[in-house]
């Protein structure tokens, strides 16, 4: 029997102050003026609860862009959802925080660039960083729950025990350390991003060394990069079994890369029901179960841990969706990664990476929607 | 931080209840917990009201088949496990 999905990812707005050249918005992105009504979102939720979903990630472009937001936080617990904000925090005054937590909001998820402010916004294309070291004692003293999120990759994981100690300082609950994932803008910006394998291993001894001496103060949890992992993730806990994302225009996809895959039609919440897509339609039935999968994928004993790994990886790197995710080391086509990984070896080799003062031509910054 | 004994265990913030009588689950931030019988016993009566002598007590006379020195340990065990998470503060 089909489960229901446990989260709906709301991706209100994908209007942004910020830039960031690691983005997971798709490369199209959507016009504000095709963005669903207030209207059509508290019915998406309502939807949503009914279906089953228990978390609604309130996430963008930046959410606070939408003037509504307290009302559609209002909406979500109104119909019992756990109500999480994953935001820059910019546009967030103190009077909208009461207001947001007043609304019912459970959860606030506060993104880094870096620790250093030049870096930080270097990387965000936006000068971000110090509205943000603004706002995280106001998210503390507010009482809400409060997670720092610190992005990482190869421009600023090297001194990641400072943005350790800055996440401490915020006093979170919860730090979230996400090594980049490769889609979107980031798989633009790719060779500029990547870590190295030494950068990598690194990283995650410091992350360990953190959770021992946080333990019971701040939960950490880390994204490791899958490019260097042995298996694939389970890419959103399987398509079509976990979660589900709505779009700022209402399409329904599996996941936040999904819509660049060829030949499959996703639809959209005005011409059908939540529970429609979730369960019929052919869009979210596509990678569902095993039925699916290629060798070594089919016979393989992890086939139901992590599902043949991502689909938009299988396709953005081997240009077939159905292929084995090539970030599993059994794939046919992993020697693709390994090319990718000893070229960004070489680059970081030579020391072409930039020092400050950095440009901005150095990457391609994601651009405002139109 | 208070001993677990003197303490009056509650969820952490951003740490609830979703859903009504079986499917009755933990939610927190990026996660769920469905749980099994006595755990959610347990965190059921962590209210920030309930001591933790009093949970122990009424767990233990609610399996009085079970031994209550048992009991007392994995409730110990279980408590610090989730604090550890930072689901449940004492």
């Amino acid at each position: 029997m089909l489960d229901a999905p446990l989260a709906l990812i709301a991706e209100i707005t994908h209007r942004c102050p910020l830039h960031c050249v690691y983005c997971s918005n798709p490369l199209q992105m959507t016009s504000p003026v095709s963005e669903l009504s207030t209207r059509e979102w508290e019915g998406v939720f309502e939807q949503s609860a009914s279906v089953g979903v228990l978390h609604v990630h309130l996430s963008g472009g930046e959410p606070l862009a939408r003037e509504d937001l307290v009302q559609l936080v209002s909406s979500a617990n109104g119909c019992g959802l756990y109500a999480n904000l994953i935001t820059s925090g910019v546009g967030l005054s103190e009077q909208r925080l009461d207001a947001l937590v007043e609304a019912g909001l459970d959860h606030i998820q506060l993104s880094f660039q870096d620790s250093r402010e030049a870096g930080a916004n270097w990387i965000a294309g936006a000068r971000a960083h110090a509205l943000k070291l603004e706002v995280a004692p106001k998210i503390r003293r507010s009482g809400v729950a409060f997670t720092v999120n610190m992005v990482v990759h190869r421009q600023n994981v090297d001194h990641l025990d400072e943005m350790i100690a800055l996440a401490e300082s915020l006093q979170p609950e919860r730090l979230e350390i996400a090594h980049v994932q490769y889609y979107g803008w980031a798989l633009k910006n790719v060779e500029a991003l990547l870590p190295t394998r030494t950068q990598v291993l690194e990283s995650l001894e410091k992350i360990s060394a953190a959770q021992k001496r946080l333990a019971g103060k701040i939960r950490i949890d880390a994204v490791v990069p899958d490019y260097y992992a042995r298996f694939p993730k389970a890419c959103m806990g399987g398509w079509g079994r976990r979660q589900l994302l709505i779009d700022p225009c209402g399409k329904a996809l599996p996941c936040h890369a999904a819509s660049l895959i060829p030949g499959l039609q996703f639809e959209n919440v005005r011409e059908r029901s939540l529970e429609w897509i979730w369960r019929e339609s052919d869009s979210f039935q596509k990678f569902r179960g095993e039925n699916w999968m290629p060798e070594p994928c089919r016979s393989c004993d992890r086939r139901m841990e992590d599902f043949g790994g991502c689909r938009c990886q299988a396709f953005m790197i081997t240009g077939d969706a159905t292929a084995t995710d090539p970030v599993c080391s059994l794939a046919p086509a992993h020697g693709l990664i390994e090319e990718q990984l000893s070229r960004v070896d070489s680059i970081a080799a030579t020391a072409s990476d930039p020092r400050p003062p950095r440009s901005e031509q150095f990457w391609i910054y994601r651009p405002q929607p139109r | 931080m208070p001993h677990l004994d003197f303490s009056r265990p509650r969820l952490a913030a951003g740490c609830r209840w979703a859903g009504e009588g079986e499917n009755r689950t933990l939610v927190f931030p990026e996660g769920v917990l469905r749980l099994q019988q006595t755990a959610r016993a347990i965190l059921e009566r962590c209210d920030g009201e309930h001591t933790f002598e009093q949970i122990v007590q009424e767990l233990q006379s609610a399996y009085s088949a079970s031994d209550p020195a048992k009991i007392r340990q994995d409730a110990i065990a279980f408590l610090k496990r989730l604090r550890q998470k930072r689901l449940v503060d004492f």
